[in-house]
């Protein structure tokens, strides 16, 4: 699944593209080859990302998770025969290895079959040419899980094999009262290819069999000859070796020609089985996260109702919090307000994480949502991870030329996400600069939202502002010091909701109550009130 | 009695079903020892599963062209071993595919149908060789092991009894050759700490430089490590350690037996003097597989 023209490598980080792909990963080798092609889809294709992401819902619907994890079991089981294919393809006769994965692979798309079957995505994987392949290897199969080019393929073979075996048993006999011969003489055991005799164990000479390689002063290092009858003996059995091997390469490049014949069919099988393979990962992803159906037009507003930014709410999730779902709808650029640590950037981030998912065709996690298309979802702000030309330039250069490239780049239809741009700057000239940034953006037809602590940038702007509803009073600080205590506390004062707000609607930050809360010293605190 | 039998009563007496033949070097008659024992467990009617910690088997050394001891197979012998190095002919069964990568290919499971020649080429990986030893085991009485010194680890998590391999091709003199195989038997044959001493942890491996560091500061405690393949330390740097320091482990490992290889294709050792330094040096009942005798 790659990001494309769609995201930058910051806007990928700051929306967390790495933590949905992992979470719509198939789980198999097949799977992995469709997954590595998937682009998001482009304006212009609404109607397709809105299908594919209606048929995911309908596959989760119709699949208990049960099911899918069974599903995801085979499917990351199966191994992969593409490569035997093609190499059939080419004319080469087919090594056991690879009919073993045929075989297992075979077995993995039946199941595959079974476990769909009834569901959204009931079309079976395997027809007719599939069926005629396996059941041409299917002789082979040794027990649940193996394979053997075993005497059932061939009547020739089965007799080449027992010609083989007496062969082995008259040479095995005939080598083995010649080793037995040699033993007996030199009154000890012989089993191995070189072997020693020590000169003070040596009765007489050596026996005629023995040749001796290395003299020493206390032993000779020696190996035993073949005798005229073990070696008569071997050739035969050498003859009957290679009429097995002859009968055995014949059995396989009959098979492989069956796979051959077979070749394209087999490779549309696994393309429709590594594509039900995203598809159903993608439908554990929708049934686990709860998400629903965008619907996905050209011309329609940006906005979902109850939106999660998954990969925090499962992290919350962990430490015992719950992530406050939250709507937006935006026509244009707007300018969102609020406290500090009030989610403003959760936000941005929430509404980029919809848009994308809704671009790869994904069932968004949210209760609904509808959406447009767009070229590219530029982020701008804190969290890019940009340290392009190291430490030459400052935070703010940094914004700047980021922005730059984003204007350079003119997606045509661009939705942009900007959290506290300028923030490191004069307020009023960070304020000229956002305000001029958002009329640009609204004349290129841009959607999104700019997060900010500047104030009157909405009024200026002329843009619809939101804000978080923010700190439901003020929140006492922990007795103790501890700051996970006083984020509970944060968390639980805290609306992390939004709203839209008349233009002349007063920022908040809750800045000094928050500070106190995280343990500023109250003389410290109670100075900056009265300095307000 | 056979050297192969003799080894092998040996390993069943320890209680392990896996044995893994380490060798101080290469060309120190791992491979015939192993092949020794095989065709011991084959005599009566133990079925037997093989892998290697490397590759084994070979007809050739890789490097100078010259033969190497070959292993022959009897049916229902299993074998965990690359693809690519699998006999086309005789076909063998193949039983499962263990996605363990090899330069050969990954590692599959096949179980001889027809007598023939097999390489063994197993994962490069210790956990990939446990794997494959719980392969063997899961489909056969026991497991055996072409091991090499430098991958001990592979020892690690396991219940094998062990057999070391010396031979004059690894050492430039007698003396090394025993130097190096006490110190691997020391190394192997450290016993398990006593929870009521006082005694230090080591996580991880027990480093040459924290060693020396334990050794500077006289650490009159216990130091303890999982087991005796977290000790980093070989040769004589290992038995300097194991003089000055109290090294245990947590779970020790069992070495059996010994055996040598006085023929090198560079030098030769006399074979009843090697035999008998090795027997003294190491402890273990030792037995020289091209002789066909035990140490006295």
């Amino acid at each position: 699944m790659n990001y494309g023209s769609l995201l930058d490598a910051a806007g990928a980080q700051a929306l967390a593209f790495a933590w949905l792909r992992d979470a719509v990963a198939p789980a198999g080798d097949y799977g992995r080859r469709a997954f590595d092609r998937l682009e998001p889809f482009a304006p212009g294709q609404e109607a397709a990302a809105a299908a594919r992401a209606a048929s995911i819902a309908e596959l989760a619907r119709s699949l208990p998770l049960q099911r899918i994890d069974a599903l995801r079991e085979a499917f990351g089981a199966a191994p992969d025969a593409l490569g035997a294919i093609a190499r059939a393809s080419m004319g080469d006769a087919l090594s056991d290895a690879q009919f073993l994965e045929l075989v297992r692979w075979g077995d993995a798309v039946r199941r595959v079959d079974v476990l769909l079957a009834g569901s959204a995505q009931a079309q079976p994987v395997a027809g007719e040419a599939f069926e005629a392949v396996m059941a041409g290897i299917e002789p082979g199969r040794a027990g649940a899980f193996g394979f053997y080019l075993g005497d059932a393929f061939d009547e020739r073979l089965r007799e080449a094999r027992a010609r083989l075996a007496a062969l082995q048993a008259e040479f095995d006999a005939a080598r083995g009262r010649e080793i037995a011969a040699v033993a007996a003489e030199l009154g000890r055991d012989v089993s191995t290819d070189e072997f020693i005799v020590m000169r003070s164990d040596l009765r007489g000479s050596l026996p005629l069999a023995v040749r001796v390689l290395r003299e020493a002063p206390t032993y000779v290092l020696c190996t035993l000859q073949y005798g005229a009858a073990a070696l008569a003996a071997l050739e035969r059995r050498d003859a009957a070796a290679n009429a097995v091997a002859e009968a055995e390469e014949t059995v396989r490049r009959r098979l492989s020609s069956l796979v051959r014949a077979h070749a394209a069919a087999l490779d549309r099988a696994a393309a429709a089985f590594g594509a039900l393979d995203v598809a159903v990962a993608a439908a554990r992803f929708a049934a686990v996260y709860q998400c629903a159906v965008p619907r996905v037009e050209a011309d329609a507003p940006f906005e979902f109702a109850g939106g999660r930014f998954l990969p925090l709410a499962l992290e919350l999730e962990v430490q015992g919090r719950s992530f406050t779902p939250i709507d937006v709808r935006l026509s244009g650029i707007a300018v969102l307000t609020g406290p500090n640590m009030g989610g403003k950037s959760v936000c941005l981030r929430t509404c980029g994480f919809v848009a994308m998912c809704a671009a790869f065709g994904l069932p968004v996690p949210a209760a609904a949502a509808q959406t447009p298309l767009f070229d590219e979802i530029a982020w701008l702000g804190i969290g890019s991870g940009e340290e392009r030309l190291g430490g030459l330039l400052s935070s703010f250069a940094r914004e700047v030329v980021r922005l730059r490239d984003v204007l350079e780049r003119a997606a045509p239809r661009l939705f942009v996400l900007i959290d506290e741009f300028a923030r490191t700057t004069t307020p009023n000239e960070g304020k000229a600069l956002l305000v001029a940034l958002i009329e640009r953006l609204r004349e290129r037809g841009a959607c999104g939202m700019a997060a900010t602590h500047l104030s009157g940038v909405a009024r200026a702007a002329g843009s619809e502002h939101f804000a978080v509803k923010g700190l439901r009073g003020i929140p006492q600080r922990p007795p103790t010091e501890d700051l996970n205590e006083a984020l509970t506390i944060l968390a639980e004062t805290m609306d992390y909701r939004i709203a839209p707000v008349g233009a002349q609607a007063e920022d908040r930050s809750d800045a000094i109550a928050l500070a106190a809360l995280l343990g500023l010293d109250d003389e410290l605190v109670a100075r900056a009130y009265a300095a307000l | 009695m056979p050297v192969g039998r003799e080894l092998l009563d040996l390993w069943r007496a320890s209680g392990a079903r896996s044995l893994f033949v380490v060798g101080i070097g290469k060309n120190v008659g791992k491979t015939v020892t192993m092949r020794a024992v095989y065709d011991a467990a084959g005599a009566g009617d133990a079925t037997v599963g093989l892998t290697s910690i490397g590759r084994d088997g070979e007809a050739s050394d890789a490097g100078d062209g010259a033969p190497k001891p070959r292993l022959w197979l009897r049916p229902k012998t299993v074998v965990a071993t690359a693809r690519d190095v699998l006999p086309r002919s005789p076909a063998s069964e193949l039983l499962d595919l263990l996605n363990l990568p090899t330069a050969a290919g990954d590692v599959l499971l096949a179980r001889v149908a027809q007598p023939a020649y097999y390489e063994l080429v197993g994962p490069p990986t210790a956990s990939g060789v446990r794997r494959c030893v719980d392969a063997l085991l899961s489909r056969c009485d026991l497991a055996l092991v072409d091991g090499a010194i430098d991958r001990v680890a592979a020892l690690a998590g396991g219940r094998d009894a062990i057999v070391v391999a010396a031979g004059a091709a690894s050492a430039d003199s007698m003396n090394d050759a025993v130097e190096q195989v006490r110190a691997l038997v020391q190394r192997l044959g450290v016993p398990q700490f006593d929870p009521h001493e006082p005694f230090r942890r080591v996580d991880g491996a027990l480093t040459p430089a924290l060693a020396a560091d334990l050794i500077a500061a006289r650490e009159p405690r216990q130091i303890v490590v999982r087991d005796p393949t977290q000790i980093a330390l070989s040769g004589k740097a290992a038995s300097h350690a194991l003089e000055r320091l109290r090294l245990r482990c947590e779970r020790p490992l069992h070495a059996i037996a010994a055996t040598i290889a006085s023929i090198g294709r560079e030098r030769t050792f006399e074979p009843k003097a090697f035999a008998r330094a090795v027997a003294a040096a190491t402890g273990l009942p030792t037995f020289d597989v091209y002789a066909e005798t035990r140490a006295a």
